[in-house]
């Protein structure tokens, strides 16, 4: 047997229940991490190096005490902050339920969980926080006035946070994920969105391994000196 | 898990002599009753507080099994922020603790 690349390594997915966040955890455990996955439902991947928690992002209470018990396990290396929500509405049509839940879940979440993450990473001064963007943060479509808010609002928090962290060896970035075959894409009207992909420079959908890619670049030893930086899929830039 | 005010200054001790060890000479602190360490007179910066409350937090959960929030809306809340010195710190954290029995 062969040791993967994460051998050795804890990963923390939020939102591995499914679509991205699920094929990052498939990645991980491949590679021969620890992962840790959380969403508010279980989870099917039966891997023996994969522990569930039902957890929550928007509630911070419940997240501390998730983390508190994490803390106690086991140590903490990368995190992963992919859990989202998206509705996708003319700004007439949007409900004030669905523009909220984005917020919370999408911005609020990946900050309450980042920063317990940090304080576990803390103990080994060594820490990768990884946060999924989106194209829409920089492309701003019709529709999307709330979601591409969140979307910015965390390339944001992320940049913030690196200043805040990086004293503790942890490193911030965000990968801006263009359009993916997922649950979430089946909730948009695909003709927009082919439109979309066909005005980006590489005019494709992205795939799995597209953020894979990003991903193992920013998790690695070698990106210790790359913090605050939003890396943009198939050639969306900010 | 029960804990005595002994027990917590000798957890605060310990997580100001790990704080020292990350600071320059010239900025360490001592850990006595007066230190103050935030506000006016703060003899540790902002960041340098974050972590000892974020090791005081992680020491009680292991050594103690106490899950508490120092920071937290309770602690923000007061009229005077229970980190203002070392023995303030230490008043609040007997209280939560006795709270969370």
């Amino acid at each position: 047997m062969t040791l993967g690349s994460y051998s050795g390594k804890v990963v923390l997915v939020t939102g591995s229940r499914k679509g991205i966040g699920l094929a990052l955890a498939k990645h991980f455990l491949d590679e021969g991490a620890t992962v840790l996955g959380v969403s508010r439902q279980p989870c099917d991947i039966d891997h023996a190096n994969y522990h569930h928690h039902l957890c929550d992002v928007r509630d911070a209470k419940q997240l501390h005490a998730t983390f508190q018990q994490i803390a106690k396990k086991s140590a903490l290396h990368i995190l992963i902050n992919n859990s989202a929500v998206l509705d996708s509405q003319h700004a007439f049509m949007l409900t004030a339920t669905s523009a909220e839940a984005m917020v919370r879940t999408n911005l609020l979440g990946p900050f309450f969980v980042s920063r317990e993450a940090a304080k576990i990473m803390k103990r080994t001064r060594w820490g990768r926080i990884i946060n999924i963007g989106s194209m829409a943060a920089a492309l701003e479509p019709a529709g999307d006035s709330v979601y591409a808010a969140t979307k910015a609002g965390l390339v944001t928090m992320t940049n913030v946070l690196a200043r805040e962290l990086s004293p503790f060896g942890i490193t911030c970035n965000t990968v801006g994920v263009t359009a993916i075959e997922s649950d979430m894409l089946n909730q948009l009207p695909r003709p927009a969105i082919d439109a979309i992909i066909a005005g980006l420079p590489i005019p494709r959908y992205a795939e799995h391994d597209d953020i894979f890619n990003v991903v193992d670049f920013l998790s690695s030893e070698r990106s210790a000196y790359i913090t605050a930086q939003t890396i943009y899929l198939g050639g969306v830039h900010g | 898990m029960t804990i005595r005010p002994e027990q917590v200054e000798t957890l605060i001790r310990d997580a100001i002599a790990n704080l020292n060890e990350e600071l320059p000479e010239g900025d360490r602190v001592d850990a006595k009753p007066s230190t103050v360490l935030f506000g006016i007179g703060a003899e540790i910066d902002s960041l340098s507080l974050v972590s000892l409350v974020v090791d005081i937090e992680s020491a009680l959960s292991d050594q103690y099994d106490l899950d508490i929030a120092l920071a937290d809306e309770e602690a923000t809340a007061r009229p005077v922020l229970p980190f203002s010195t070392v023995q303030a710190l230490e008043e609040y954290i007997l209280e939560r603790a006795n709270e969370s029995k």
